[in-house]
């Protein structure tokens, strides 16, 4: 079908997107199309795999669909039912979740820092929660492509974590970021500014450079902002991926020999008839955010999986995680006017790592945030139920007001879960998820430090009152990635222990959180686990299931898991990365082609049927380079 | 009393610089008030009461008053999903229903009247009574916590309606839409030659800030 969607004022998505039949198995039918899905087509449409990636919403039309309004925004976000409960509930729809081509990036604020190589090590570090099955090693050569790719603005020296530089130059701040930068200088805490955002500091392609509308979180109409609608999945289209709107999963089925067969959904047409389709699959990735994703798992059920598909840890929904988010802000006697320009422009992570002074572990970011109108109004009544008057005049100093959004981490617990309710139904009739989230003594203690910190840091430049409120952003962690099939629900490619062509990729998989806003981590998982999936594919790896690293072979030894797909190409896998990247991302992809060649999955020599809708209409211009093939 | 701190704000005047997408929403909300056709009358009386103590415009001409009650009414009718619910309450709808039926049961126990008959000051110990969240009445008791009510459904769905509105954007001096010509006075507060001047009035009113100076050891 020839798409018609606007990506920014001087680019209009008009491509030949190829259609696939639900009855012929395509190579891999991803679910979701954020931060990990968006990738994971982009990167396997390119090696030549045959794609299909289901979206339960809609695209988002720069110029039809998005809207410089904060009440008329409600299409961005999931909004079907979800039940919450807990100690300390947490609050869904708007921020934390997202709908529609390009999931929660398209309307994240856009900072996109780096995990610190301590975060995947907090166990042998800090003896709390789990180390990753990773290291930062793994994953910095992804993160730098991830930021060529989105591309992310900031510093040349990026002084926390790893140290590293950005690929554009630092991003202008408002007055708002400025306050940041302000207090922390007057306190010797370091500070820097305008990034890592993902809003090029230039123009990219046919995105044109940032206006300073400062609507970043309801969608940019500019196509200024990265997200993976206009930074990787164009560019999947282009490579012969088909972007399946409107399909909501239910189930993906389990066949006799205990391999999903594909995806059960059911597809909304124009105008609003609901058919249910199964689109058949080699293989099945699960990238639904730390929601969509247990919900999915743990509805198909089977002989095999009774708790779940792929559950047979009993962890699918557990460790649930949001980072905490209290926003604390000021009031300055100057004008802030904190709406203009984007809301992320500076931060701070010097109060990231784990410091003996503080009666807690790990940390907490500095960031700036700039709530609109109607986030302002409701941060002014979660602080203190105030109404009247007193709502309506602390309302009349929104443009004194800057804010700073403190991101910190909240450990894993068991106790926090994604489970199935056993009534209540979404508007498709399947069974909702039920969340429970408390904090304890850990976070807590935390998310007092970063508040008053953030208080002194507002105090010092310039506030002459502070206010604060504990949130909760990004959602992680229900189905982690671990050592052992006891210990977690998928290996450290993302593959399921249990079924051996299943994978989940999405921020669900994050065993820990660190202190950074998770769509980077997202998309550079995504990234690895689709260099991955190109050797590992043809190699068989998906034929058979991971050996468990922790069985005890006949000669008493500990068999480790076969050499052969992991590990070893981490030179080759950056090479074919890099060619990604100069090949098209950093241009638009007008004349780029649909491969044409199919691949050998498996054993087995796939042959795709195209739809009569498709076939006409689409000229091979450019082939795969042959490498890759 | 609640002063004009940006008497010369009319950021609909800017319409014309709006894309169009924007300018359709915005303009609907203005223009198309949906009638009521969920609450019956006495619920509307006390809802129409709320709206007016949680966000007061006497200090606006009655015709412009930004109407907030029609839109909640049309919210509970159309029971579209805000993406959760607490599992300690009800659908948002009934909630409202709920809520505004102990209103009116708080209202004749603190002050022996319906709430929508009572005069401001005493409607405001009733709200008093379930901001503090532990007002007499059987529906709080039994069905729907008063504080999570309070905070949840009153304050933030009727300040969010107010907020949405162009009249309130005035009220606090915010620029609006600014696609596709957007912002180009960034530093230090500064104006758009379009945006309004703000005129300072009596030092700011907010009380429960903490004080400056708490630093972190």
């Amino acid at each position: 079908m020839k798409l018609d969607v606007r990506l920014s004022p001087n680019w209009l998505l008009d491509l030949e997107m190829r259609e696939y039949r639900p009855q012929d198995a395509v190579d891999f039918c991803i679910i979701g199309t954020g931060a990990g899905g968006g990738v994971l087509a982009q990167r396997l449409a390119r090696f030549g795999f045959s794609v299909v990636a289901l979206e339960a919403g809609d695209w988002h039309d720069s110029e039809r669909d998005m809207v410089s309004d904060e009440a008329g925004s409600g299409r961005l976000y999931w909004n079907d039912l979800r039940i919450t409960g807990g100690q300390d509930p947490l609050e869904f729809g708007a921020n934390n979740s997202g709908r529609g081509v390009g999931g929660g990036t398209v309307h994240y604020a856009a900072f996109c820092p780096r995990l610190h190589p301590s975060d995947f090590r907090v166990r042998t570090l800090d003896g709390v929660a789990v180390d990753w099955p990773i290291s930062y090693q793994d994953l910095e050569p992804y993160y730098e492509d991830m930021e060529r790719e989105y591309p992310v603005s900031g510093p040349t020296h990026f002084p926390w974590g790893a140290p590293h530089g950005y690929p554009y130059a630092p991003l202008e701040a408002g007055t708002a970021g400025q306050m940041l930068i302000k207090g922390c200088q007057a306190l010797g805490i370091r500070v820097v500014a305008g990034g890592p955002v993902a809003i090029p500091s230039g123009r990219v392609g046919k995105r044109p450079h940032c206006i300073q509308r400062g609507f970043c979180l309801l969608g940019c109409k500019v196509g200024a902002k990265s997200s993976t609608l206009v930074s990787h999945i164009p560019d999947a289209i282009a490579r012969g991926a088909e972007i399946r709107t409107a399909c909501m999963a239910f189930e993906i089925p389990l066949d006799q020999a205990g391999r999903v067969s594909g995806v059960r959904y059911y597809r909304t047409l124009p105008g609003g008839r609901r058919i249910e389709e199964e689109q058949r699959a080699q293989a099945v990735i699960v990238a639904g955010y730390a929601i969509e994703t247990p919900r999915l798992l743990l509805n198909s059920t089977s002989e095999r999986f009774p708790d779940g598909l792929a559950n047979s840890s009993g962890l699918v929904g557990r460790y649930l995680m949001a980072q905490a988010g209290p926003v604390v802000w000021g009031r300055f006697p100057d004008l802030i006017r904190q709406y203009k320009s984007p809301p992320a422009c500076a931060l701070s992570e010097a109060f990231c790592e784990t410091d003996a002074a503080n009666d807690f572990v790990r940390g907490y970011a500095l960031q700036t945030v700039a709530p609109l109108p109607i986030a302002m109004a409701h941060l002014i009544a979660e602080e203190d139920g105030r109404f009247g008057e007193g709502l309506v005049r602390a309302m009349q100093d929104y443009n004194h007001d800057a804010a700073i959004g403190v991101l910190g981490e909240i450990l894993p617990d068991e106790r926090n879960t994604v489970t199935i309710h056993p009534t209540e139904r979404d508007r498709f009739g399947i069974p909702v998820p039920h969340m429970r989230f408390s904090l304890f003594e850990n976070d807590r203690r935390m998310m007092a430090t970063g508040i008053a910190r953030a208080r002194a840091v507002l105090t010092a430049a310039g506030a002459t009152e502070t206010h604060a409120v504990p949130r909760y952003a990004h959602l992680v962690g229900t189905a982690r990635m671990g050592f052992t099939p006891a210990d977690s629900v998928v290996d450290r490619w993302c593959r399921s222990w249990d079924v051996p062509n299943l994978l989940v990729c999405d921020g669900s998989v994050l065993p820990t959180q660190g202190s950074a806003n998770p769509a980077l981590t997202i998309s550079a998982l995504a990234a690895r686990t689709s260099d991955w999936l190109r050797r590992a594919v043809p190699a068989g790896a998906l034929t058979r299931r991971p050996s468990d690293p922790t069985a005890v072979g006949s000669d008493g030894r500990r068999v480790r898991a076969p050499a052969g797909t992991a590990r070893r190409s981490q030179s080759d896998v950056r090479a074919a990365s890099a060619e990604i990247v100069s090949a098209g991302l950093a241009e638009p992809w007008v004349g780029s082609t649909l491969p044409s060649q199919t691949r050998r999955f498996g054993t087995s020599q796939l042959r795709h049927q195209r739809s009569t809708t498709e076939s006409a209409g689409v000229k091979p211009i450019r082939a795969v380079p042959t490498r890759w093939a | 009393m609640i002063s004009d701190r940006y008497p010369d704000a009319d950021v609909l005047e800017q319409r014309g610089h709006w894309d169009d997408a924007t300018r359709q929403v915005v303009l609907d909300r203005v223009h198309n008030v949906p009638s009521f056709h969920y609450f019956d009358a006495q619920a509307r009386e006390t809802l129409e009461a709320l709206c007016a103590r949680i966000i007061p415009q006497d200090h606006r001409p009655a015709a412009r008053r930004v109407p907030i009650a029609p839109w909640i009414d049309d919210r509970c009718a159309s029971d579209t999903g805000v993406g959760f619910r607490f599992d300690d309450m009800p659908d948002d709808a009934t909630a409202w229903t709920l809520g505004l039926a102990g209103l009116d049961e708080t209202a004749q126990a603190v002050a022996g009247a319906r709430f929508s008959l009572l005069p401001p000051d005493r409607q405001d110990l009733v709200l008093e009574a379930i901001r503090q969240g532990d007002p007499p009445g059987d529906v709080w008791r039994r069905r729907v916590p008063a504080r999570r009510w309070w905070i949840q459904v009153a304050l933030k769905q009727i300040s969010g309606v107010y907020y949405a509105h162009p009249s309130a954007w005035d009220e606090i001096g915010f620029g609006g839409p600014a696609y596709p010509r957007g912002y180009a006075a960034l530093n230090f507060g500064a104006r758009e030659h379009w945006e309004a001047t703000e005129v300072p009035d009596s030092p700011p009113a907010i009380s429960g800030g903490a004080a400056p100076g708490a630093v972190p050891s």
